[in-house]
């Protein structure tokens, strides 16, 4: 499978990739989430572990199970943690935890070598390590949250042995390590491997898109801080002068209780515009992302808050113009005026549309330097390089050490 | 060799020159070395030498400042302690002349950073002028920075042109590899230019008439 990459990826990681996997041949790595399906963080696991498992590390994925208040809970705590007002009781806290400790009971935590626990929901299972490098990966923006919910959460983050953020910004002072490691995209995924014109138009016909005119799009899950309806305004304000239709394309995730009231929401403040399509995707529907990102003439992540983005790294890799919110991680992906533009308004990203869609040769070469940029600093090989370069350093390299030899 | 870089957060911020100052004075060498040898690891190198001008023009809009801070060549110091008395100095004397301070917008400070830096070989070797051109063309960007930029710190001169004088014994490609601006160019800029000088260097030996 890391063959598939020769060609694609930088061939430095790719060396390095083997270099990591031969120190680390048979060990564990185990990773632990709330989902399956839905959202980045499944969606890089389900590309990681086969990679892993190539490289000789014995990598494991579990998924926490939890009830209905569990998963309302954790959405509490990730709204809070992006600076929503919340109110999280005593009581909520405890849940939190009693729902990790059940899930002791599936989840084996004997001889496990490194564990990667993603996210607020199961990071309470610190509390019940055995042995060990234990990391917390943080793919929420958390540069502005809740005081005291950051605080309890924190409690137990500060047990682990390092920590990682997509953003330095989002880095908080916890007392142990802190990387930074932005997300990525798999190139020869199915959502973003290329596809036949055939097949992209099939995609288009089988949601009665027409394709006559030049395509907005937005992929991502309903959630009111990826600003669905601030890109329909935008999308109406654009439209004036410039004939085109808007996609708004997501897919629910199971950790997510507040999906289907946004995208009722949404399809209410669309209110029956035939030029707005609004996809509700079923989860894998990566082909079908992949069909109208490829036909998309320009693609939307106008975030309020955002974690990363990747949508935006995936439209890059397809050479699109992009505009996104200057939020998360986005400006990491999109270096204002050369991989595209980051905007603060729904005027800016009306004004933005406008501009690619009345100059493709500027629309065109912002995609070629995308394309590049995501090529050396976004795809799943670097991600992987960087976890293991972290692992390996924690236990080679010691604390503030500059360099090590692999 | 090729180095690659995993970025570690000090949990330091600056909101304005002055807190940026006071955290320069004391932070470590590692997170100087990344904000300012570390910068040209960067894919898209606009108008500025190091992350602090980048910062204090774009964050900041002190473009006096930062033309001072772009000037710094960390190459020109012996060590780092050396080039943090250097920029603040020049902090200082443009905090004389405009001692009111400016906070960047929330979400907007300086987050000082380090890295982790993971050396390793990737296995190409050059025995040649014609292999050493080939291999410049082909490597990963990573390996032009360790051997163009990082060699400085480790011997005061890049490793192309001390391998082309030492084992090529041609000391005017040598010195045309030396010549290259470190600062004006991104990790592209200096291979095109590594490119060009091995080029005209062959092109010259081709085209002398020996009697």
């Amino acid at each position: 499978m890391i063959s598939q990459y020769s060609g694609i990826s930088p061939k430095g990681d790719l060396i390095l990739l083997k270099r990591l996997g031969d120190k680390m041949r048979g060990k564990s790595f185990l990773h632990v989430n709330s989902t399956k399906a839905g959202g980045g963080v499944a969606e890089i696991l389900h590309r990681m572990m086969p990679i892993l498992d190539e490289l000789g590390i014995q990598a494991r994925w579990e998924v926490i199970e939890g009830d209905e208040q569990f998963f309302d809970i954790t959405k509490k705590i990730h709204n809070a943690l992006q600076g929503n007002h919340e109110t999280i009781t005593k009581k909520m806290w405890q849940h939190h935890f009693e729902v990790n400790k059940r899930n002791m009971e599936t989840i084996q935590l004997d001889d496990v070598d490194a564990a990667l626990i993603h996210d607020p929901q199961p990071a309470p299972l610190v509390e019940f390590k055995k042995s060990g490098r234990w990391i917390w990966r943080c793919h929420i923006d958390v540069s502005n949250p809740m005081k005291e919910v950051c605080d309890h959460l924190f409690r137990y983050c500060g047990k682990y042995d390092a920590a990682i953020f997509s953003v330095a910004r989002f880095a908080k002072a916890m007392g142990i390590d802190e990387f930074i490691i932005p997300p990525s995209i798999d190139p020869i995924g199915e959502k973003n491997i290329e596809l036949s014109g055939n097949e992209i138009h099939e995609t288009l016909a089988t949601f009665g898109i027409p394709i006559d005119r030049p395509i907005i799009l937005q992929v991502s899950r309903f959630d009111r801080f990826k600003d669905p309806t601030g890109v329909i305004k935008a999308f109406r304000i654009a439209r004036k002068y410039n004939d085109c239709i808007l996609i708004l394309a997501g897919s629910p995730a199971t950790d997510d209780p507040e999906g289907e009231l946004v995208l009722n929401e949404v399809k209410d403040y669309a209110s029956g515009d035939p030029d707005i399509h609004i996809l509700l995707l079923p989860p894998f529907s990566d082909r079908q992302i992949n069909a109208l990102q490829r036909i998309a003439t320009v693609v939307l992540q106008k975030s309020l808050k955002e974690g990363f983005g990747l949508t935006v790294a995936e439209a890059m890799w397809k050479s699109k113009p992009v505009i996104g919110g200057a939020v998360g991680g986005i400006p990491l992906q999109i270096v204002h005026g050369v991989t595209g533009f980051l905007v603060y308004s729904v005027e800016g990203a009306a004004f933005r549309i406008r501009q690619f869609l009345n100059n493709p040769e500027m629309a065109r070469r912002m995609g070629e330097r995308g394309k590049e940029h995501v090529r050396q600093n976004f795809l799943i090989t670097r991600q992987i390089r960087d976890y293991l370069s972290i692992w390996y350093a924690l236990e080679n390299c010691g604390k503030g050490t500059l360099g090590c030899n692999v | 060799m090729e180095c690659v870089t995993i970025l570690k957060s000090t949990g330091k911020t600056a909101r304005n020159i002055r807190e940026l100052r006071a955290v320069i004075a004391f932070i470590n060498d590692e997170s100087l070395f990344h904000h300012t040898y570390q910068y040209f690891l960067k894919g898209h190198v606009l108008e500025y030498t190091n992350d602090f001008a980048h910062w204090v023009a774009e964050s900041l809009e002190k473009r006096e400042l930062s033309e001072r801070l772009s000037c710094i060549d960390p190459f020109a110091f012996e060590d780092v302690s050396h080039l943090r008395q250097k920029l603040l100095q020049s902090i200082d004397d443009y905090i004389a002349d405009f001692p009111e301070p400016r906070d960047a917008i929330p979400g907007a400070e300086f987050y000082f950073n380090e890295t982790v830096t993971i050396v390793f070989p990737v296995g190409m070797w050059a025995k040649n002028l014609a292999e050493f051109l080939l291999a410049v063309r082909y490597v990963d960007p990573a390996s032009i920075y360790y051997h163009f930029y990082e060699a400085r710190i480790r011997h005061g001169t890049d490793d192309f042109s001390t391998w082309i004088e030492n084992v090529l014994g041609s000391q005017e490609l040598a010195k045309a590899i030396c010549a290259i601006d470190p600062l004006m160019h991104n990790i592209e800029g200096i291979r095109a230019h590594i490119v060009e000088a091995v080029e005209n260097d062959v092109r010259h030996d081709m085209e002398v008439i020996r009697p």
